[in-house]
């Protein structure tokens, strides 16, 4: 019985398959040569870079990454890995929104007892919310870090324009989430920042009628808004996310990872478009969704010797010369990259853990639609805006200002055409960008800590007010 | 020259295309377009004017609005901010009305005196129906624009509004 399994495992192995094959020793390793597991895994695992490089070609989840990646990568200070932090935070958020959504009913009578319900009456119910919470707070954050920290590398600049613009998308995605979330609870805080922010959609030239009562669903906010809402947290948001952030993580692969690109910006870009900085690893996981199964084989087989490997198929004849690299400068992602990255979500979800059992997620009385809150405060990354308001117009503050830096942010890759990636090169675009950082900063801080009842000036020092 | 086969098949993708994309647009439109309101609209009895009396102002909570009484001229005011919609509370001790969300502060006639607000409260139509008092909360009548204030603007005691 064995031996027939053994020797039926031997006739599919094929052109993909190493030489070396462990021998079946052991149940563990007779179930790992049974049909059944080949079929579900095709290529055994092996600690050669050939077996490595198979199990990422052959291999869904794997394939997310490239086999090869370049040994910059692997440093903390490239990245800071938040883009990571931040797909980390939005699974977090999957599987916990998950959880309360088999607690919660969206109903105007119904959602607050639910909320209460599940502080006090369900295991660890209060735990996976307050969870919920600080993942969505942290992620808007890493979010914003990480914009900040891509501006800053000057890594939204060609080839990596578009990738750019879907990461701003991301941003007003994770705005949303946060925004349409922030109604569920269905208690005072909840009810008066969304009457603000709502109102604050009436302000939109021409379509701002249309645009609010889309939202609200009728003449004040009631059950068709926590319904409309709902559905948008739980269902189109979601989507839209994870179709994003698909698009996202794909180009990071496709588009190359980032160079500093100093005076010699010219022909380091030409080479970085042609055959791209992508690492010849990387080049060789493109042609892997190609038909013929022979190429990938082949050119598995010759990065496994330490070849370089160049597909003249897709490549200029002129970036064949560009392309000389001397030194082979990448590593496998399984294990180095791979393991950072699950050294980070472990991080991850150890600091939202933390914040979970240490701080409660807040929940105040019932939603009155009869009493306005003193002070109300919108959560805290709308409050810059909301300080905005109270000196300006709100067709200004709560429209133009916000959609201008938005659209700006979109745009920057297509009108700042400095190639240059090294700060000394770019002291305007650093400066306006600081500029707008530092507003932003300043006025999220005033409107936060500095506001109490009537938006009056309180020192946080006499009393907080900050709402989270 | 002429037409192709070619332009006949992508003009008709593209035009198929397009129709498609409206009858989508149209479907969403007619689910989601908010249901035109019930119930809370309309004419509100408020019995005697006289219930009234100068320099007070009661709330109507079926309406949702104040009735305030400025030097015996009786005004409908809508509870909600022509800011941002936040409701707007009367302040006992000022005599005014201060919204609590970003400071906005009206008289006691629902007129501007600070704030981001673009105008004063805005106003229902009063009327007197057989000696009694009638609202029409259908109709909405926006706030006076700032500056044109027909009614005193000094309050005659502390704000309530940042005492916390
Ligand atoms: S909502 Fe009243 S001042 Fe903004």
């Amino acid at each position: 019985m064995i031996d027939q399994e053994a020797a039926s495992g031997e006739q599919i192995r094929d052109g993909l398959e190493p030489d070396v094959y462990p021998v079946a020793e052991g149940r563990w390793q007779r179930l790992k040569h049974t049909d059944a597991w080949r079929s579900m895994f095709r290529h055994p695992q092996l600690d050669t870079p050939r077996g490595r490089a198979l199990q990422g070609f052959s291999n869904v989840f794997l394939h997310v990454y490239p086999v090869k990646v370049p040994r910059r990568v692997l440093r903390l200070r490239y990245s800071w890995r938040l883009g990571f932090i931040a797909t980390v935070l939005f699974w977090i958020l999957v599987v916990t929104g998950v959880y309360l959504m088999f607690f919660y009913t969206p109903s105007v009578t119904a959602a607050y007892g639910d909320m209460q319900q599940l502080r006090t009456g369900i295991g660890f119910g209060q735990l996976i919310r307050n969870v919920h919470r600080w993942s969505a707070h942290l992620m808007v954050l890493v979010v914003v870090l990480h914009l900040v920290r891509v501006f800053f590398a000057g890594a939204y600049k060609k080839p990596r324009e578009f990738n750019w613009v879907i990461g701003i998308g991301l941003l007003a995605v994770t705005l949303g989430f946060s925004f349409t979330g922030y109604l569920l609870p269905w208690d005072q805080l909840s009810y008066w920042a969304v009457t603000v922010g709502t109102n604050l959609v009436n302000y939109v030239p021409i379509f701002g009628g249309i645009l609010t009562d889309l939202l609200i669903g009728g003449p004040q906010i009631g059950q068709p808004t926590l319904q409309r809402f709902y559905a948008l947290h739980v269902a189109v948001l979601p989507l839209l996310l994870a179709l994003f952030l698909m698009v996202h993580i794909w180009r990071v692969r496709k588009d190359g990872f980032a160079v500093r690109r100093g005076a010699a910006g010219a022909f380091a870009e030409g080479a970085n478009e042609l055959v791209g900085s992508e690492s010849a690893a990387d080049a060789t996981d493109a042609t892997d969704a190609t038909d013929e199964p022979a190429i990938p084989a082949a050119t598995a087989l010759a990065l496994a010797n330490g070849d370089r490997v160049r597909l003249l198929g897709v490549v200029d004849r002129e970036s064949v010369t560009a392309e000389e690299r001397l030194t082979d400068d990448t590593v496998f992602a399984w294990p180095h990259l791979i393991v950072r990255h699950v050294v980070v979500a472990l991080g991850t979800i150890a600091t939202v853990l933390a914040l979970g059992v240490a701080f409660a997620a807040p929940l105040r009385d019932i939603a009155n639609p009869n009493l306005t809150p003193e002070p109300a405060k919108a959560p805290w990354y709308f409050v810059g805006l909301q300080e905005l308001l109270s000196h300006f117009d709100p067709l200004i503050a709560g429209i133009f200002v916000p959609a201008g830096v938005l659209l700006t942010l979109a745009f920057l890759p297509y009108f700042d055409k400095n190639p240059h990636t090294e700060s000394k090169y770019r002291k305007v675009a650093i400066s306006v960008f600081a500029t707008i950082l530092v507003i932003a900063v300043v006025l999220t801080v005033i409107g936060a800590l500095f506001r109490g009842p009537g938006w009056k000036f309180v020192p946080p020092w006499q009393h907080s007010y900050l709402e989270m | 020259m002429g037409i192709t086969r070619r332009y006949v098949l992508r003009t008709g993708w593209k035009i198929g295309g397009g129709m498609l994309a409206l009858l989508a647009g149209w479907t969403s439109w007619e689910l989601l377009r908010p249901l035109t309101a019930s119930g809370a609209t309309g004419k509100i009895k408020l019995g005697s004017p006289a219930n009234f009396t100068a320099g007070t102002a009661t709330f109507v909570n079926q309406g949702r609005l104040w009735v305030a009484n400025a030097d015996g001229h009786l005004f409908a005011l809508s509870q909600k901010c022509p800011h941002l919609g936040c409701r707007v509370p009367f302040c006992e001790s000022s005599g005014q009305f201060e919204c609590p969300c970003h400071g906005s502060v009206f008289n006691i006639a629902g007129e501007w005196i600070t704030g981001p607000s673009p105008r004063g409260m805005d106003q229902h139509p009063l009327t007197v129906e057989n000696d009694e008092l009638v609202v029409d909360t259908s109709k909405k009548i926006n706030g006076a624009d700032h500056g044109s204030n027909k009614f005193p603007t000094d309050s005659k005691g502390p704000a309530c509004a940042g005492k916390g």
